[in-house]
């Protein structure tokens, strides 16, 4: 419980969220390389891994981005504000290209089967 | 006794109707008989058309992009058998006569897949076109590791194994080169051919074929399947 706590004191709230989803992409990524899913590939779990590791990191460890933050010329909380909202795009954009994109797989799987249908019956 | 392979030759078309029986009858004369041809929801009369040819006539009830297409017909082509599948465009701009390049270079190389590489009549190319080409296949090297004379090159051949294999998601163009990517993630072996191509009126005046829009769009899909 006390180290429980102290983690949370350690850590700012968006900091959790922001590696927890970055940790879930990544589980989700390794399963579906892992299990060897449809159109997996090392160098698509390696591009996840570099995003959203790159994204926990970044949220873990926020000192890493003082540099590019001086460079930009923001400094202080602001960072944070500025991070969490393209991340939350980010993840927005991401989820919807995919839903589209498993949509439109769909339409494709259920034209070729109604393309096909009349073949497969006159062959049988 | 050598027994000859099965070769079908698979035909993706969107309205291709005033070139396609002509297609067709050249395919045909090259002594090629198993034509496989899939209208991808054409808005002119091509699937009427393509009705009444010896061939064996598929249709997409809506429009789902050359990729989709061409995987309706691998599996239409291991449904009825096939050992070799050819694809070649629909727009009459690939020579029938070269498919016999691609079934030498099966038999002498023992390989899984023939590409075609349009470099007989280079010069003729246009620049737009040949600027997409260079682009993509520079693209393709990047993101796939494999570094072809032709990345975009529909005129290709495949054994019944390679087509086995090969899974693609893209619908449209990055279908070619989501192919590679496939050719390289099962190291199937292959080889590539030169291949005749004509560049008419007809075939460069058609909105949805390779040109510098659809090279940035191809190399968006295939940087976001990378990604996804």
């Amino acid at each position: 419980m006390e180290h429980t706590i102290l983690i949370m004191i350690a850590f700012h709230l968006y900091q959790l969220i922001v590696s927890g989803i970055a940790i879930l992409m990544i589980f989700q990524g390794a399963i579906k390389y892992f299990t060897h899913g449809e159109n997996q590939s090392f160098l698509k779990f390696f591009v996840r891994l570099i995003v959203w590791g790159g994204m926990a990191t970044v949220s873990l460890f926020p000192q890493i981005t003082n540099a590019l933050a001086s460079f930009v010329g923001l400094q202080g909380n602001i960072n944070a504000v500025i991070m969490t909202g393209f991340l939350l795009v980010f993840l927005m954009i991401f989820k919807i290209l995919s839903v589209v994109e498993r949509i439109e797989h769909d339409i494709s799987v259920l034209t070729r089967e109604d393309a096909l249908k009349k073949l497969k019956s006159d062959v049988r | 006794m050598h027994i000859r392979p099965k070769i079908v030759i698979i035909i993706p078309i969107y309205n291709e109707s005033k070139v396609i029986g002509e297609v067709v009858a050249n395919v045909r004369k090259s002594g090629f008989d198993n034509i496989i041809i899939i209208d991808d929801g054409s808005t002119d009369n091509s699937f009427e058309i393509i009705k009444h040819l010896p061939v064996i006539a598929l249709q997409h009830k809506i429009n789902r992009g050359k990729g989709a297409t061409i995987r309706t017909g691998t599996e239409a082509a291991m449904f009825i058998g096939a050992d070799i599948v050819v694809t070649m465009d629909g727009d009459g701009q690939h020579d029938a006569l070269d498919i016999d390049r691609f079934v030498k270079a099966f038999q002498e190389k023992d390989v899984d897949v023939v590409l075609g590489v349009r470099q007989l009549e280079k010069e003729n190319m246009p620049i737009s076109r040949k600027l997409a080409n260079w682009i993509a296949d520079k693209v393709t090297f990047l993101l796939y590791g494999v570094n072809l004379q032709d990345s975009q090159s529909g005129f290709r051949a495949f054994s019944a194994h390679a087509i086995k294999l090969i899974k693609t998601k893209s619908n449209a163009y990055s279908y070619e080169s989501e192919v590679l990517r496939e050719i390289k993630t099962h190291q199937l072996s292959y080889t590539e051919v030169p291949i005749h191509v004509r560049y008419t009126a007809y075939s460069t005046s058609k909105k949805h074929k390779q040109n510098i829009v659809n090279g940035i769009k191809t190399i968006y899909t295939m940087i976001w399947n990378i990604l996804s």
